[in-house]
């Protein structure tokens, strides 16, 4: 009998191979004999070696995947069933997103100058604010102050854009724009922590770590939530971590803002002295070694499951380089992103790689723009600020909308562009505008959200979110409830009580939905 | 059996196993945060929206303290029952009944509250409320617990007697009889005894965190006195390398950090006294209650001299550390923020208790009211932790001008005087170039006063309750007092002219105090065992784990006081129990009676943690530098470690024990965050091991991994011998054993295999990279890693 389980388990074995559930065993479970046994036999029967174990699970694996990527809401709700049933939280109903693509606009674009147009201020400029400004500022700002933008309307939905976005303003018709978001925090560290943690002032998860503890992963080589060019300021880490949740939910980030996007990997994913071959002949003696201390060591789950770590390490180690690797990309769609300009080669390139991991069935993918010297932190010179930074962004984030539209992977990829805050109409100096979190803009597209929308409205001077106002924790629980997740379900124990990533707050926006 | 029953049972048979672990993963996942899932729907809108409305707007005149019209609203008994006017609401008819009116305003003579409307959208959810039939669980619902005064944890103790068992024998000591007297109720033989190697290469990490060197074990081994394993244990509980690794144990629970994290992570470059404390306090065998009260008072203590007062003003550096958000422009929600940090981590690390949940509600499971809150919130707002409060803002230190500063200070001054005199005497233009830039250079790093981080007192004032937590709206004040529900020790008398800090740690420490020392020997326990007899250490609430061996506990908690508190003789007093010495070894009766091995009838197997790994591996190559104390950061104090550059300012390279490197928040270093090392930014007693992919990618790629695999080589090719020898070498210093034949063939072959591939020319390079890789995998075995 035991001579014949082997092959067939190590078929069955993949969909159990996904990271979050099978390295996590916790610590104290005891595998049956049986298992460890047939684990064994397995072993030794599979005197081919190490590679080819690899690429045996990974032959499977690839099958299973294809059921996941299966399309329509049928498939949705199997989806859902299969994966709840082996222990994970989510999904709570039927998804219309399997994955976000965060664009982060590090340091709060303005609003009034970008999607947000105030007839009101260009004709009261250099007037006083006819009304208060908010309690807590960051800094003190002056009179009103004009954009230096012209806006337009376009598409079929007649959204406006202003001259900042030429690329841009050609996808409205898919944008869903909420011009009323709110935050809390006017300070960049509170703020960024707020918009991707939901707590200003405590270590809690993110939300991709969120996402990827609600649904899991979708492939089994590479992380099921990958953070490309990170700024590792205003939070760090803390803002793509797993704080509490379990390890395998934390953000794998690729290089951090610090270095530029064809330098941006995994750490460790390659090896610095040995050839494949010779690391794979280790790797082989290493097992070796760890399955003959299997046999004489007291039973403990992690023996066995840190062999197979290094089987899934070992195809990591061949997945991830070949998802970043962008010259398999033909030179069209290399133009489309961008990546045969200076200006926007870099922003360009993270963006493609979000589109490939987003294919590689990766479920948060969060991409950061983050100008080394102040990002979009505009408090002074504005227009140069500004001009440089959307000039980045505008055509990679074009070509991805279209990209994914061409490819059909825009019905189930749901695409957030926002920031921390954005910006007062009120001048800081001369040329610049102070932080504001009291009413600003971010856009969704793609994944359920309702394209050619205008939802919410700020004043007439577009300082505070005036109509329909959707605060972070809202914008959250609206993200989550397309990813076929319930914000209010979607809760862990620790340290005595249940954490949700929009703590005991938020409202799904149901008419951001399409 | 026909062939395709064969195909059938060999497919599915596998999927019958991986349904269990699914299934048990799925029991997991319930146990650990399925959350509110079990909640009905009604249920969660009346717990998220309905009880917070009424205790922010009815509770205070018709709840438990005062009965206004005779009407209490905490029940759905007493809202039924009504007061003077009757019943207060109909279930199911909402315009009908009269809590609905009264908050709609509709009748001039029962307006409520009196004092402002509720918003439409209030009244309009306990419409909605009442519609639904007034749901309102007595008890939470989730947990199906009441907020229960009654609780275990939270009763006086007495010192329990010693159970009998039949096989005294294998008793070492009575905690012994404790552990087995379940085991032998459940008809579970415990492990045996493990073999002498195995114990002291686990008792040597047990203790200092490093392997013992292969003469260690081989003198152990020789040694056959009666006394020998004692002995071992006391000069391991002498060495210098046992503070350093207890010292992070308790560092784990202090959330130490060299960096503030959060918003502004600027360095906290004095933060590594505390940390020195920390190690001296714990090898001088410091009274645990003498260590509690310096970390919350040490700056009220008499001091016989300077070095006195500097070591307690020290100490406090366990109230200032936490993370701070130092941009936050409200500055009077900052200093609560403070507060309520501290406030937290006191009660986790201490109590074992979650005061956090109360800053804006009543505790929802543990008897601890926003009164509780507000009445401790008090006297660590009586201590002043910050200097000022303006973005960014700083945070206070002590300072200590010692003698040998005053001198530096004083070669300082002479040096920036003589230079101004030589400008002055100066007229060549050239030269006094020079000299101004010197000057400049001079006085722009003035020498640093020897500072550390703590607190000191500051204004003394009692709290009003914060509703809902907004510091914009206040409720009554509350003195400051502990909570009464933590019964068993008097309640200490805060005077109105100190912060109350020394008055709590006394009611912390007093003997009678129901949780203090049963947390403390449960972290102790946990720290040995891997795990604690709560295994919710760092919450011993109601929402907490019942403790697999109460009277245990009790009994462990008592014999620690009357020992004075003593942790070494704790550690004694496990160390030579049997149970702790058994082996890892698990019957067949385990795996079926206790699969889980909540008895302790065996060890279990753990994996080095973070530090234990590096230093290891640093020993083991012969490179740990074993020099103790002192800071490692580069970035001066307060400055910025990440700004938005995100260029890492922070030097990993040192080769001194891990425990003196930085600790960084929203950043630790990548080896440590790979291997589990606790968030420094949350208190942490017991410690999460995971085995995930990317930790087997730093073990296959790191150069540090590669780095100590070198070093390894080189100390086992330099000295002379066969490559059978070195081999024994090489076995000997990483798992402390002899090679089995086997393992010298396989070995010889694969240095073979590789020496061949390697692409080098010289013939001495192709040995030592073979050598060097052979290594690589030794460092990355399982046995080298994990402890039996």
């Amino acid at each position: 009998m035991s001579e014949s389980l082997p092959l067939p388990c190590e078929r069955t074995l993949p969909r159990e191979f996904t990271l979050p559930r099978e390295f996590t065993l916790p610590r104290e479970f005891t595998l049956p004999r049986e298992f460890t046994q047939s684990r064994r036999g397995l072993l030794r029967r599979a005197s081919v070696g190490f590679g080819s174990l690899a690429l045996a699970s990974m032959l499977a694996e690839q099958g299973g995947g294809r059921c996941l990527a299966t399309e329509g809401n049928a498939a949705a709700n199997k989806e859902a069933e299969t994966v709840a049933g082996s222990g994970i939280p989510g999904p709570h109903h039927v998804a219309r997103a399997k994955r976000i693509i965060f664009l982060f606009m590090s340091g709060g674009p303005s609003q009034v100058d970008t999607f947000d147009p105030k007839p009101l201020l260009i004709r009261d400029h250099g007037k006083p604010l006819p009304f208060d400004k908010p309690k807590v500022q960051f800094n003190s700002t002056g009179n009103l102050l004009k954009s230096p933008w012209r806006f337009r309307q376009y598409g079929e939905s007649g959204l406006w854009v202003s001259e900042l976005f030429p690329e841009m303003a050609n996808c409205v018709d898919d944008m869903c724009m909420i011009n009323s978001i709110y935050g809390t925090n006017p300070a960049h560290g509170g703020a960024v922590m707020k918009l991707h943690t939901g707590s200003d002032n405590f270590v809690r998860p993110g939300i991709g770590s969120w996402v990827s503890y609600g649904l899991g992963t979708d492939n089994s080589s590479l992380p099921s939530f990958v953070t490309i060019c990170p700024t590792l300021a205003f939070g760090g880490i803390n803002n793509w971590s797993a704080a509490f949740l379990p390890a395998v939910h934390q953000g794998t980030p690729l290089g951090d803002a610090s270095v530029p996007s064809d330098r941006a990997k995994v750490k460790y994913i390659s090896n610095s002295r040995l050839p494949a071959a010779l690391q794979k002949l280790q790797l082989q003696h290493l097992e070796r070694r760890n399955t003959e201390h299997l046999q004489h060591s007291a039973p403990e789950a992690s023996l066995d499951a840190r062999i197979r770590s290094f089987e899934l390490a070992f195809r990591m180690q061949s997945e991830i380089p070949k998802v970043e690797d962008l010259s398999q990309e033909s030179e069209a769609m290399q133009k489309l992103y961008g990546l045969d300009k200076p200006e926007t080669a870099n922003f360009g390139r993270m963006c493609l790689m979000a589109r490939r991991f987003a294919e590689a069935g990766v479920r948060f993918i969060q991409v950061t723009h983050n100008d080394s010297k102040v990002q979009w932190d505009q408090h002074s010179d504005l227009k140069a600020g500004h001009e440089k930074n959307a000039k980045e962004v505008d055509l990679p984030i074009a070509g991805l909308l279209k990209d994914l539209k061409a490819r059909g992977m825009l019905e189930d990829t749901l695409i957030w562009w926002g920031s921390e805050f954005g910006r007062t109409p009120t001048a800081e100096g001369n040329d610049g505008r102070d932080h504001n979190p009291e009413g600003f803009t971010m856009w969704l597209a793609g994944g359920g959200a309702k394209g050619g929308l205008r939802y919410g409205s700020t004043d007439d001077y577009g300082y505070f979110a005036a109509e329909n106002k959707v605060h972070i924790h809202d914008l959250h629980a609206t993200m989550l409830h397309l990813l076929g997740l319930d914000h209010e379900r979607l809760t862990y124990r620790h340290a005595g009580r249940d954490f949700r990533l929009t703590d005991v707050e938020g409202n799904v926006v149901h008419e951001l939905i399409g | 059996m026909s062939r395709l029953n064969r195909i059938l049972l060999i497919l599915v048979f596998p999927v019958i196993i991986f349904s269990v672990l699914s299934e048990i993963g799925a029991q997991e996942q319930l146990n650990s945060g399925a959350g509110q899932n079990d909640l009905s729907e009604p249920v969660r809108f009346f717990e998220n929206r309905i009880r917070p409305l009424l205790a922010e707007h009815c509770l205070k005149c018709h709840g438990p303290v005062k009965q206004w019209a005779g009407l209490r609203l905490d029940s759905r008994e007493s809202l039924l029952k009504g007061g003077d006017s009757g019943a207060a609401v109909i279930p199911g008819n909402a315009d009908e009944s009269l809590i609905i009116q009264a908050v709609r305003h509709e009748d001039e003579n029962l307006k409520m509250p009196q004092d402002s409307k509720l918003s439409d959208s209030e009244i309009d959810e306990l419409v909605q409320w009442v519609k639904l039939g007034v749901p309102f669980p007595e008890t939470v619902a989730r947990s199906g617990r009441t907020r229960d005064p009654e609780h275990w944890a939270f009763q006086a103790f007495e010192k329990p007697p010693v159970p009998a068992v039949q096989n005294a024998n294998r008793a070492a000591n009575e905690l012994d009889h404790f552990i087995m007297s379940p085991l032998e109720q459940a008809g579970i033989v415990p492990a045996p005894e493990a073999d002498r190697r195995t114990l002291i290469r686990r008792l040597t990490y047990d203790l200092t965190g490093l392997p013992p060197t292969p003469q260690e074990v081989q003198e152990f081994l020789a040694d056959t006195s009666a006394d020998a394993w004692p002995r071992l244990i006391d000069r391991l509980l002498d060495s210098a390398a046992y503070g350093e690794h207890w010292g992070r144990h308790w560092l784990d629970v202090a959330r130490y950090a060299d960096s503030n994290g959060l918003d502004e992570n600027i360095a906290h470059g004095n933060a590594w006294r505390y940390r020195d404390y920390v190690v001296s306090s714990v090898n001088s065998d410091k009274p645990i209650d003498r260590f509690i009260l310096e970390q919350l008072a040490g700056d009220l203590l008499p001091s016989a001299n300077e070095a006195e007062r500097r070591h307690y003003a020290t100490a406090t550096g366990f109230l200032a550390i936490g993370p701070k958000v130092l941009a936050e422009v409200n500055q009077t929600k900052m200093q609560m923020d403070i507060v309520d940090e501290q406030l937290d981590t006191f009660g986790r690390v201490f109590l074992g208790m979650t005061f956090g949940c109360a800053r804006c509600h009543d505790h929802k499971f543990d008897p601890i009211d926003t009164t509780d809150y507000y009445a401790l919130a008090g006297i660590f707002k009586s201590t002043r932790t910050m200097d000022t409060y303006t973005k960014v803002a700083k945070w206070h230190e002590h300072e200590f001008p010692t003698p040998e500063f005053q001198k530096v200070r004083t070669d300082y001054e002479n040096a920036v005087a003589s230079k101004k005199k030589q400008i002055e005497s100066t007229t060549a233009e050239a030269e006094l170039k020079t000299l101004r830039e010197e000057l400049a250079e001079l006085e722009k790093n003035p020498p640093e006063v020897p500072s550390a981080m703590g607190v000191t007192e500051d204004t003394i004032t009692d709290l009003a309750v914060h509703i809902r937590g907004n510091p914009l709206r206040l409720g009554d004040v509350v003195a400051r007092r502990t909570p009464p529900v933590v019964q068993g020790s008097e309640a200490p008398v805060f005077p109105a002219t100190e912060s109350g800090r020394r008055q709590l740690a006394d009611w912390l420490t007093h003997p009678k105090n129901p949780l203090t020392s049963r947390v403390f020997v449960n972290r102790v326990w946990r720290w040995h065992f891997g795990r604690g007899l709560v295994r919710t250490t760092d919450n011993f609430g109601i929402t907490g784990e019942q403790p697999s061996h109460p009277e245990l506990l009790n009994w462990l908690a008592c014999r620690f006081v009357e020992d004075g508190w003593s942790l070494k003789k704790l550690h004694r007093l496990i160390l030579t129990s049997a149970t702790w010495r058994q082996s890892a070894a698990q019957t067949a009766e385990m795996i079926e009676k206790d699969p889980e091995n909540r008895l302790f009838g065996r060890t279990l197997v753990r994996r080095l943690n973070a530090e234990e790994t590096r230093d290891s591996m640093l020993q083991v190559a012969g490179q740990l530098d074993r020099t103790m104390g002192g800071s490692l950061l580069k970035v001066k104090n307060r400055g910025y470690l990440f700004d938005h550059t995100s260029i890492d300012l922070t030097d990993y390279s040192s080769q001194r024990r891990s425990m003196y490197l930085p600790v960084i928040r929203n950043n630790v270093y990548d080896m440590f965050q790979l291997l589990d090392f606790p968030d420094p930014a949350l208190p942490t007693g017991d410690r999460a091991t995971t085995t995930v992919a990317p930790q087997a990618l730093l073990m296959m790629n790191s150069d540090f991994v590669m780095q100590c695999a070198d070093g390894l080589a080189d100390r086992v090719l330099k000295d002379g011998g066969s490559d059978m020898e070195k081999l024994q070498q090489l076995y000997w210093l990483t798992f402390g054993r002899e090679p089995g034949q086997s393992e010298l063939t396989a070995d010889t072959m694969f240095l073979a295999d590789i020496e061949k591939s390697l692409p080098d020319s010289d013939p001495g390079v192709r040995r030592q990279k073979s050598w060097s890789v052979l290594c690589h995998v030794m460092l990355a075995s399982n046995e080298f890693l994990y402890i039996q």
